[in-house]
């Protein structure tokens, strides 16, 4: 190899490497900004407000294999809560139009197989997708 | 408010990433702001269409590292378009569509979350009135991704028999417990079989037979548009040509599809 082409050859190396270190940076400032969000977050601070206003729904703590994977009954309200995040029994039957007794039944269902949380507030149990 | 439409099939080669391409340049040139997304990760091809090879690309962005502004790109003035027009495109690398396999169920949840937050800046901050997904075909987790994130499936079949049955099965068991109802296009059909209104009727009932739902519309096999190289835009290297003009009524049927 040429002298000439060594010194291409680095500099070609060098610019990647620098390429690399400024995508590496800028995910750490993105991850950096997303942590702050999150703790910011009302849900972080066990808000009950269940949706804020003017927010558009999100989908938690499912991918869509796993739903697809969940029988019908429960895939519903897999559904349901992935895009409310917490939720009563009662909050996830107003948006299925299902039986509160039912949906009580299917939300300790996904606490057992371990894919929900449950916390009471005074007399109401709500569940919810742990981060 | 905009909508996001996932363009999907159960095979690959029925068309699927044609329609996508030109139904995104339809309505860009029909004034909407269009952005059209590759979300083929498993074998990228918008980069050939839009001859681009942009510094970040959709890959980037849900692997959480980039912004979803930096990896678009702008071909509004590129094709002249009355509004904004941009893609975004899939790293067609062997490296990314490798590393695309060894991503974990954790990973693809958290790129859902991605994607929706995306479809929210661009529809709802950015005003784009249509995010046209081009997706892998049959069940690969980024088309699921996409199908949950849309507003809208169209659903790309032939007819070949195996493509009706697959297709058939992913109506039945994916899109249903998703509750998603897809709109049909059915593609690369035999002239023939389109030859008069009591042909194209009988097929018509055939496929909503099948499918339980009707065609939205049926494309014939158009030779000319089958050697076409990628690189062409039919709507826009050829507006006259039957194709486009299809490309025109689907569009405006999807636009009064709710």
């Amino acid at each position: 190899m040429t002298d000439k082409s060594s010194v291409q050859s680095i500099s070609e190396t060098l610019r990647d490497i620098r390429k690399s270190i400024d995508l590496l940076n800028r995910k750490m400032d993105l991850l950096l900004k997303e942590r702050r969000s999150t703790s910011k977050s009302p849900l972080a601070n066990n808000d009950t407000k269940l949706r804020a206003e003017g927010e558009t729904s999100k989908f938690y703590g499912f991918d869509v294999v796993t739903l697809l994977s969940l029988p019908d009954h429960l895939r519903k309200t897999a559904m349901t809560i992935s895009h409310l995040r917490e939720a009563s029994a009662g909050d996830i039957a107003n948006e299925t139009h299902r039986a509160r007794a039912a949906e009580s039944d299917y939300l300790n269902q996904l606490v057992t197989m371990g894919y929900l949380k449950k916390r009471r507030r005074g007399r109401t149990a709500y569940f919810y997708i742990e981060e | 408010m905009g909508r996001a439409i996932a363009v999907h099939s159960y095979k690959g080669g029925t068309g699927k990433t044609v329609v996508s391409v030109n139904l995104a340049a339809t309505y860009a040139r029909k004034g909407k702001r269009v952005c059209l997304f590759d979300f083929d990760f498993r074998a990228p091809s918008l980069q050939i269409a839009f001859k681009s090879n942009p510094e970040y690309w959709l890959n980037d962005f849900f692997d959480g590292g980039i912004e979803l502004r930096d990896t678009l790109v702008d071909v509004t003035s590129k094709f002249s378009m009355p509004s904004v027009f941009e893609v975004g495109l899939a790293n067609p690398s062997s490296t990314a569509t490798r590393q695309i396999l060894t991503k974990d169920q954790k990973w693809e949840m958290k790129a859902l979350q991605r994607l929706l937050t995306a479809k929210d800046e661009l529809l709802d901050k950015r005003k784009i009135d249509y995010l046209i997904m081009d997706t892998s075909p049959g069940i690969a987790f980024s088309s699921l991704n996409a199908i949950v994130a849309s507003d809208l499936v169209l659903l790309v079949s032939t007819l070949d028999e195996s493509d009706l049955d697959g297709t058939q099965r992913m109506i039945r068991d994916t899109y249903t417990s998703l509750e998603k109802k897809p709109v049909v296009l059915v593609n690369k059909v035999l002239i023939e079989q389109l030859s008069s209104e009591a042909r194209r009727k009988s097929l018509s009932k055939e496929v909503e037979a099948t499918f339980g739902v009707p065609p939205l519309e049926m494309i014939p096999c158009y030779c000319d548009v089958l050697g076409t190289s990628r690189r062409s835009i039919i709507t826009l290297d050829k507006p006259e040509h039957p194709l486009a003009k299809q490309m025109d009524r689907i569009s405006e049927r999807i636009a009064l599809e709710r």
